[in-house]
Order: structure tokens, then C-alpha cells, then sequence
């Protein structure tokens, strides 16, 4: 599916993206990704774990860049609409979908048949708050689920999701994550639950400081390990 | 790029819509600007309209506008086929519309003058030679008005052989003769000029205190406002219908309409009494 | 007793804001002595008494078709904002290209009266004429403004859309929507500013309020004059009332219901107009172009950029100058008055109703009373200036600073609003002034039609001369000295963005 060989990422200050072109040569920018390389099958089910900093994020939404188009980016930056319901927040998952008119005539009066959808797919996501409500009024948990919604009525073959989990209980992340399993064919997503990870993913990949460190295709890994590279993290 | 080029299409369409070809006049329309008291324009005007309706029998429409300017334009434009102008606005009107006609003058106009007045302060006194007025301020009416602007100047830059700008001290437009008699009134100005006739009612009102301001000189006599018909109005309303208008406007005695321009009555005028005007408004240069 | 160390020159360099202000004043005392402003009046008691007769017995029946004239100043300022955002909005878009802002900041520089003169000249006192003298500065305006807005809407909704979904969809969702309330907010504002741009096309002539309140104070009718301010502050007043958001859309169609019929447009007269009006003589007057007195083209133009043009354009900075300083001084004179954070409440709402009586009169008119009462100098348009737009910002001012939570700290209310309220607020005040510059300098024009040498002066007295072409070069030179000092102050002062968006 995506192959990518010895890539280096730099963080732009000036921008909020991560630039994989410049090489070298903007001095105002640091290198978070190390000559990394990474082969990810049609099919697989990876997750990403590693201490904060180790460059998880960067990596992810270079990914997504290569996979434009293909894939669904639940961003750790959310990217909600603060002036928007959660109806239009999810909404906005299906515009590539739909002609720009009916996008638009539907930002004034919602088509029957998205708002059923929408409301199925809230439903699934244990959203219970009425799809009209401005999304600044929700929870943080709640407006993680609106994010995930969102990636999910794109309706994509690939998620990539940036710990879309992070402010939920235990409990509904293993069911969401199920949900999100079952319904794409590859998932590429940073976990921060470790266990879960071990347990959920067919496969796992670790990073600090930029380099890839563990991949539980090329050798078997245990939870012992990761507690390791966690802590060695923590000192340096 | 592409995107501005369809703005830019779709605007001369939304344009071009607008625009639709040649305006129909099938009312005949008149506007006037009276030299004094310019409130109520409407309510006074609309019953010359009616007037005007009565004896021609044609639909009659009254236009009110702000300035001989816009008056000129409205002429020039076809929106109104008959206006009572003032000395200059008539010339510049009738110099655009070639064929249009002067044909009827208030009875006052035909030896019309202008006042200049002045501040107390200022110790000068009605004399029948030229006042000594150099370095004062100085304002003038509107900056289109014969009786404010045009005949002063002219007689301004015959005896002091300067332009008004060289010859005081500080020149202005007050926009108005009534604005003109309160500035030089309250010292705003030290000499202003003014059409005579707004002073008199003004003094007749008891309007202006004669020990502040008082009149220092009077202007020889000259041709002022008149009525100007467009040209062509024979072959939108009919043959002979200037002249029909003419007769009306001459036969105009109602004491209640006259007093709306205000005149005792209207005499007969041609262009060529306006001669002297238009060699005035040449020799100043605000007509090439 | 130990001698005490002499102390160490302890440097406290001035703020960014602080060299702004100094700057302000500075340049204003510099030029202070080269401007006109000498105090020329010996009685102005007698017409001060009858002004202040007249505010006491204001004669609301004095005006023939009062309801008619409300009606259409509403009508224009409706019509006009509407056909306004319509052709502005796209333009917010594109914005960014030069060639766009360019030409929008030309646009913007030219004074809705010099639109209306033009336009009467090809659509007569059309109402057509009035809308589009609205709709077009209003229309540059809304571009600069809501390209401004939008960009300061966050990136990250667009990350998560789908990059394969049209531009306008991932647009209006992802970027839009963001701003969409202070789109909203702006564009009321918008609305009050049209209602008033509405009313002082009726001193060129519109059936506006403007039309009836001119003449009433040129006659020196003040019960009339006062009577009309007074409508016209209480409609401005009661805008949120009458004209909720909601209500645009059906106001729209009233407005375009009731609006005086629009005479049929004669293109000929376009087509004289662009092809004959506003050449200059030299080529209105020659049968071929071979026949063209070059000569003459020169002395003509070279006339009209020494006589005219370059003395109008030095009174005009140095009024715009001097209007500056005067407006920062009221500005924070009235921000003060008004803010609730100082002054006790009852005691602000004579505040607001300061600032709305001071940003509703039209300047036209302040500077016509001042005239009265000081004489003929630059003096009474510097006062009209500073009043207006000083209320203008102090008004946004106060709304913004009303909002700022009073800080959980033992101090008088004085020591508050200077060591937290001014500091927060300041730099959006100086944005705005910054903003208004522009605005001001637009404004001179104005004064000229009453008489203070300003470009608008020699402007006023070409369309009045019949002197089109002279009025286009004129008018010309003047959204060039807006555009150039828009360029230089942005430059200069590297203002900050996003204090803008509340303007």
C-alpha cells in the first residue's frame, strides 16, 4: 500500500505542517523524522506508539499526505468548526461526495437523508446530544467523538487517526475502536494505550526521537519492552 | 486568474442589463432651483406643476435638485425639458443642448445686481465707486451662482485687476446668498456678495441686523434667471409646443405661484439677452 | 550616614505603542504652524443662540415627504449593502492578488459624493445613481475587510476535509463557517455606515434626509435641521431593533418595492459620457486624433496637477494630520466617558448616547455649525473630523472593552482601567485609528464642497464648472494619494491584522 525509504522530516516554525522537501536547509526548523523507512500492506492494522516527541505525529500526517485521497485523517487537532453543529461538523466528511450546491444548500437546510445517516452514525459513537448543537458547547470527549464521526462518514478504505481516543474512558475506546476496525480495511493509528495497542492492532511500531525503533512484523515484541523504551525516554 | 475574468464578464453583463436603450420621456418634466428660501421645494413646485398641466395639456412632472449643476446635467441628460436657471447655469445649458431656447425671464431679471455686503468691523460704507476691499475675506455664494459668483468676480477682477484668490486675504463659497448674509453677519467673513433680492426680503423680514452688516456697493444691472425649453420638445410633444409653453409661462399670474421663484411676473426672453453672461463666464474662465 | 550610590541609569526603552502615539502628536505639532486654523469670528453668539433655539424647538412637520425621505435612505442603504456583499464578497477571496487590492483600494479611496457625481451624469437622479455610489466603495471595502476576517480563520478544519471535495465546499465549511458571526457582526456595522453614506448622498441631491437636513441648515432653518438629526440619530440609534438579521431579506424586498422608480437608463448618455465627458478639451475638441493639440494636452494637465491638485493634496494630508491627533485625543476622551469599567453605569449610557449622536451626525454638517461658530479655517472640518471618527472608535472601543472581565484585584476603578482596561484595548484603538486614516483622508473631500481647499474642493468646483474631465484627473489623483498612503502606513506601521476584523 505505502512504502516510504529513508525519510526525513523537518518541523517548520512558520508552519504548522511538517515539510519533507526542504531538507537541510531552512535553519529555523528542527528534523523530527531520522532516515526512516516503513512498508504498510493493504489490509494491515498498524499502530504507532511511543514516548511524547518521538515524531508519531509528523510521521502520521506525512502518511497522510502520501495516501491523499485514500485515506481518512482523524487529527489529534480535531480541526473542528466551533461555529458549526455537529450536524455540519460531521457533514463535512462527505463533501467530497456531493456538488458544491448541494454542500451548499445543505449548510442552510440539512438533506433528510444526511441527517439520517448522521444520526445512526452519532448513535454508534454513543454521541447523545442533539446534532443541532453548536460543537463549542460540547465536552472534550464529546467533540473527540464529532471528530471521529467525521472521519468516518468519509467513508475511506484507510483510517489514520492521531490518538482519536485520548479523552475517552477505557471502556468506549475498545468499543469505538472496534467500530472503527471493522469498518476500514487498513488502519494506521497512534495509540496511547499500549496494552490496548498490543492487543487490538496486528501490528505495532515504535518511535523515539525520530527513529523507528520496534516493528512487531520484523521481530516479536512484548509489553515488557515498550515499558523500557518509555522509561529510558523519560530519563533522557 | 480565471476566476477574475468571470467576475469581470458577469459584472458588464449585470451592466449592460441595466443599461437598456434610449429613455422615453412622455412627461414633460421642469425643475427649479428659486434663488431664496429653497424649503418646501416640492409642495410649492408640484402646484406650478399642476399649473403647467392644466393649460398645456400634457402630463407635467417637477424634479427638485440640489444644485445648478445637477440642473444643467438633468437638462443636458433629457430628465427635464423646461428649467428655470440662473444666469450662468442657462448659458452652460443651452451651450450643451444646442437649439434649446431662453423664453421667458422674471420681470426682476432683466436688470438683476448684486449686493456686496459687509461686517461692521470692517468700517466700510455704502460708496458709489468700487470699495476698497483688497486683503479682506471675502465669501461668495454658491460657486455656480450668477448673482453670488460670477458677476462679483468679474467686477472684482475689473477693478482690483487680480483674481479673487490673489486680491483677499481669504476667499470662500458659503454654498447659499441666505448662508452668505449670516456669515458676513457674524464676522465669519468681512465682505460678501449677494444677490439683491435675497437681501431685500431678508431686510424686509427683519432678518439682518443693520448694525453688524450693512451694504457697501451694488453691482451694475444684467440679465439673470430665465426659463430654458430643450430643444426638440416641438417633435416630442408637438409642433408649436415651446411656443405654447412660452404663452403659458408669460400668462402666469397667480400671485401664489409667482412667489415660488419668487418674480411679479414673467416677461419675454431670448438667448441673445444672455450675451453678456456668457462673455463674463469667458472672460473669468469658468467657460472655455 | 553611608553616602547612597549615585543609581544606575536605568533604561526603559518606549513601547511600540507608546513611539506610535508620540509619533502622531509629533507630526501634528510640526505641522501645526504651516496649517490654517486661525479663529475668525466677531459675533458668533447670535447664531450660536438661534442653533441652540432651535435644538430646543426641533419642527418635526417643518419637512415636506419626511416618511418618503426616511424610506429612501433606508432604501439606498439596504439595496446598497446587499449589492455591496454581493460583488465584495467574491472579491474577499481573491484578494490576496495585487491586482485585486489594487484595484479595491482605489475604488475605496473615492468619496461616495464623487461616485454619486459621476453617476448622475449617466443615470441622472436615478436611484441607480445612489445605490451604486453605495454599493461600490462598500463592495472594496467588504473585500479588504472579509479577506482580512477570513484569514484569520484557522487552517485545521481543512487538514481533515477531503481533498478531493471542490474548493467551494471545503471553503465555505471549512473556512468560512468559522467566521461566519464576525462576517455577520461586519456587516451590520456596515449597515449603519450605509445608512449614513445614504443620507449625505442628499446633499448632492438624492431624496435622502440629507437632501432636506442640507437645505434646512444652509437656510438656517435649525428647528427643521435639528429635527431631522434627530430622526436620523434615533434611526441609526434603533438599527438592532428594526433590522434584525433575519429581517435583511424581507427588508430587501420592501426596499426594492418602494424605491422610487428607476428611470430607463439612455446608454447613449454612457457612451457620451466615456467617449466625450471626460476626455480632456484637447481631444474632446479635435476631429481625428491626427488633429490633437499635443501642446495643449500638457498645459492643461500640467495646469491642473500644479494649480489644483498638488495644493489640494497638501491641504488635504495636512488636515488628515492634524485630524489624526485631534481624533486620538477624543477617541480616548469618549472610550473613557463610556466604558463601564470607570464610570458608573447610569453615567455610561450618557456616554453611549455621546458616541451615537457624535458618529451619527453627518461631518458635513459638524463642520458647518463650527463654522459658524469659529470662522473659515481648517479649525471646524479638523473638529467635524475628530469628533465623528473619534466616537466611530470609541464606540467599537467600548464594545470590545465591555467585554474584558474586570480583574479579581483590590484597586480603585480608575487604576483598573488604566494598568488593565487601556492596555488590553489600546492596541485595537491604534489599529483602528490606523484604519480610519483612510477614511479620513476620504472624508476631506467633503469638506471641500463647504469650502476648505481640500482636493474635494477643486473637485466640487470642476463638476460645478461643468469640467468633467478635469473632475476625473482630479478624482484620479485623489484614490492615487489614498492608495499610496495606505500603502506607506501599512508599511510603515506593519499594523497588526487581526485588531482589523472589528472595524
Amino acid at each position: 500500500m505505502i512504502t516510504i525509504d529513508n525519510l526525513n522530516l523537518h518541523y517548520d516554525k512558520t508552519s504548522s505542517y511538517n515539510t519533507g522537501k526542504n531538507i537541510g536547509k531552512k535553519k529555523a526548523s528542527t528534523q523530527v523524522i531520522f532516515d526512516l523507512s516503513l512498508t504498510i500492506n493493504e489490509g494491515e492494522k498498524v499502530a504507532i506508539i511511543g514516548p511524547s516527541g518521538a515524531g508519531k505525529s509528523s510521521l502520521l500526517h506525512h502518511l497522510y499526505g502520501s495516501l491523499q485521497g485514500r485515506a481518512a485523517l482523524c487529527s489529534q487537532r480535531q480541526g473542528l468548526v466551533d461555529n458549526l453543529s455537529i450536524y455540519h461538523n460531521v457533514f463535512m466528511g462527505a463533501l467530497a461526495r456531493h456538488h458544491w450546491l448541494y454542500n451548499l444548500i445543505n449548510l442552510i437546510k440539512p438533506f433528510k437523508q444526511n441527517l439520517n445517516d448522521i444520526t445512526a452514525l452519532c448513535q454508534q459513537l454513543e454521541l447523545d446530544q442533539p446534532l443541532e448543537k453548536k460543537v463549542d458547547k460540547l465536552s472534550g470527549g464529546q467533540r473527540q467523538r464529532v471528530a471521529l464521526a467525521r472521519a468516518l462518514y468519509q467513508q475511506q478504505e484507510i483510517f489514520i487517526g492521531d490518538e482519536p481516543f485520548s479523552a475517552l474512558d477505557p471502556l468506549m475506546t475498545s468499543r469505538l475502536l472496534e467500530t472503527v476496525l471493522a469498518q476500514h480495511n487498513s488502519v494506521i493509528m497512534v495509540m496511547h494505550d499500549r496494552e490496548l495497542a498490543m492487543t487490538a492492532f496486528d501490528r505495532v511500531i515504535a518511535l523515539d526521537k525520530g527513529r523507528l525503533v520496534l516493528d512487531s512484523k520484523q521481530q516479536s515484541i512484548n509489553l515488557q519492552q515498550i515499558t523500557q523504551l518509555f522509561q529510558t525516554s523519560a530519563v533522557a | 486568474m480565471n476566476t477574475l475574468i468571470k467576475l469581470i464578464a458577469l459584472c458588464a453583463l449585470t451592466i449592460s442589463l441595466l443599461v437598456s436603450s434610449n429613455a422615453s420621456a412622455t412627461t414633460f418634466t421642469f425643475t427649479a432651483i428659486p434663488d431664496e428660501d429653497e424649503s418646501q421645494l416640492r409642495t410649492r413646485f408640484e402646484k406650478v406643476a399642476l399649473y403647467l398641466e392644466q393649460k398645456l395639456g400634457v402630463k407635467v412632472k417637477y424634479v427638485p435638485v440640489k444644485s445648478y449643476s445637477a440642473a444643467v446635467t438633468a437638462f443636458r441628460n433629457n430628465q427635464v425639458q423646461l428649467a428655470w436657471f440662473g444666469g450662468l447655469s442657462g448659458v452652460q445649458a443651452r451651450r450643451l443642448v444646442p437649439g434649446s431656447q431662453a423664453i421667458a425671464q422674471g420681470y426682476e431679471d432683466q436688470f438683476f445686481k448684486s449686493y456686496f455686503i459687509a461686517h461692521h468691523s470692517t468700517n466700510l460704507t455704502m460708496t458709489d465707486s468700487f470699495p476698497d476691499i483688497n486683503q479682506k475675506t471675502f465669501t461668495f455664494g454658491s460657486k455656480g451662482s450668477t448673482s453670488g459668483r460670477l458677476m462679483p468676480q468679474y467686477y472684482i477682477e475689473q477693478y482690483l485687476q487680480k483674481k479673487p484668490q490673489q486680491a483677499f486675504k481669504r476667499v470662500g463659497f458659503s454654498g447659499d446668498h441666505s448662508r452668505t448674509i449670516a456669515q458676513v453677519q457674524s464676522g465669519v467673513y468681512q465682505v460678501g456678495a449677494v444677490n439683491y433680492k435675497v437681501w431685500e426680503t431678508a431686510l424686509a423680514r427683519g432678518k439682518i441686523d443693520t448694525n453688524k452688516v450693512s451694504v457697501i456697493w451694488e453691482t451694475p444691472a444684467y440679465p439673470d434667471y430665465q426659463w430654458t425649453i430643450r430643444a426638440g420638445v416641438d417633435t416630442e410633444f408637438g409642433k408649436g409646443f415651446a411656443d405654447k409653453v412660452q404663452a403659458v409661462l408669460l400668462n402666469m399670474n397667480d400671485p401664489e405661484l409667482l412667489n415660488s421663484f419668487p418674480r411679479s411676473s414673467f416677461v419675454n426672453a431670448t438667448n441673445k439677452d444672455f450675451e453678456p453672461v456668457l462673455t463674463v463666464a469667458k472672460k473669468i474662465g469658468l467657460i472655455d | 550616614m553611608p553616602q547612597l550610590q549615585p543609581m544606575k541609569n536605568t533604561d526603559y526603552p518606549l513601547g511600540y505603542w507608546q513611539k506610535v502615539t508620540l509619533s502622531i502628536w509629533l507630526i501634528a505639532l510640526v505641522i501645526l504652524p504651516f496649517a490654517d486654523i486661525e479663529i475668525v469670528n466677531f459675533d458668533p453668539f447670535l447664531e450660536l443662540s438661534l442653533m441652540t433655539q432651535g435644538l430646543m424647538a426641533p419642527d418635526f412637520f417643518a419637512t415636506e415627504y419626511l416618511f418618503q425621505a426616511i424610506i429612501q435612505t433606508v432604501n439606498f442603504a439596504i439595496i446598497g449593502v446587499c449589492l455591496g456583499l454581493i460583488l465584495g464578497a467574491p472579491l474577499a477571496l481573491i484578494y490576496q492578488h495585487p491586482i485585486v487590492s489594487g484595484c479595491c483600494s482605489f475604488l475605496r479611496a473615492i468619496h461616495e459624493i464623487f461616485w454619486a457625481l459621476l453617476f448622475l451624469q449617466v443615470f441622472g437622479l436615478s436611484p441607480m445613481t445612489g445605490i451604486l455610489a453605495i454599493a461600490i466603495p462598500f463592495a472594496a471595502t467588504f473585500a479588504r475587510v472579509f479577506h482580512d476576517i477570513i484569514n484569520q480563520s484557522s487552517d485545521r478544519p481543512l487538514e481533515s476535509i477531503d481533498s478531493r471535495a471542490d474548493i467551494i465546499s471545503r471553503y465555505t465549511y471549512g473556512k468560512i463557517a468559522q467566521v461566519l458571526p464576525q462576517l455577520m457582526a461586519y456587516t451590520r456595522y456596515r449597515f449603519e455606515c450605509a445608512l449614513r453614506s445614504s443620507a449625505v448622498l442628499g446633499f448632492i441631491g438624492m431624496p435622502t434626509l440629507g437632501f432636506y437636513m442640507e437645505t434646512a441648515f444652509k437656510q438656517g432653518n435649525y428647528n427643521e435641521g435639528a429635527a431631522l438629526l434627530m430622526i436620523f440619530v434615533a434611526i441609526i440609534g434603533t438599527i438592532r431593533y428594526w433590522c434584525p438579521p433575519k429581517l435583511l431579506g424581507v427588508y430587501l424586498v420592501i426596499a426594492c418595492v418602494t424605491l422610487v422608480e428607476i428611470p430607463a437608463v439612455d446608454s447613449s448618455l454612457l457612451v457620451r459620457f466615456i467617449s466625450q465627458d471626460i476626455l480632456p478639451p484637447a481631444f474632446a475638441n479635435a476631429a481625428s486624433f491626427a488633429e490633437v493639440q499635443w501642446y495643449s494636452l500638457y498645459t492643461w494637465f500640467s495646469d491642473i496637477i500644479t494649480g489644483q491638485a498638488i495644493p489640494g493634496a497638501i491641504a488635504t494630508i495636512t488636515l488628515a494630520l492634524l485630524a489624526l491627533a485631534a481624533t486620538h485625543f477624543i477617541t480616548l476622551n469618549a472610550h473613557a466617558l463610556a466604558s463601564k469599567h470607570l464610570c458608573p453605569v447610569p453615567l455610561t449610557w450618557l456616554g453611549q448616547l455621546m458616541l451615537l449622536i457624535g458618529r451619527c451626525v453627518p461631518e458635513y454638517i459638524l463642520a458647518f455649525i463650527f463654522l459658524m461658530l469659529l470662522g473659515p479655517s481648517m479649525l471646524p472640518a479638523i473638529i467635524a473630523l475628530a469628533i465623528h471618527n473619534g466616537c466611530v472608535i470609541a464606540y467599537l472601543a467600548v464594545r470590545q472593552n465591555n467585554a474584558i472581565a474586570p480583574q479579581q484585584m483590590q484597586i480603585s476603578k480608575f487604576n483598573q482601567f488604566n494598568y488593565h482596561i487601556m492596555p488590553s484595548i489600546y492596541p485595537n484603538i491604534m489599529a483602528l485609528m490606523f484604519y480610519r486614516f483612510e477614511i479620513i483622508v476620504r472624508e476631506t473631500a467633503v469638506f471641500g464642497i463647504l469650502g476648505i481647499m481640500t482636493l474635494g474642493f477643486y473637485i466640487d468646483s470642476s463638476f460645478s464648472e461643468i469640467r468633467y474631465s478635469n473632475a476625473l484627473v482630479l478624482i484620479t489623483c485623489t484614490a492615487l494619494l489614498n492608495v499610496v498612503i495606505d500603502i506607506f502606513s501599512r508599511r510603515l506601521l506593519k499594523l497588526p491584522q487581526t485588531s482589523l476584523a472589528s472595524c
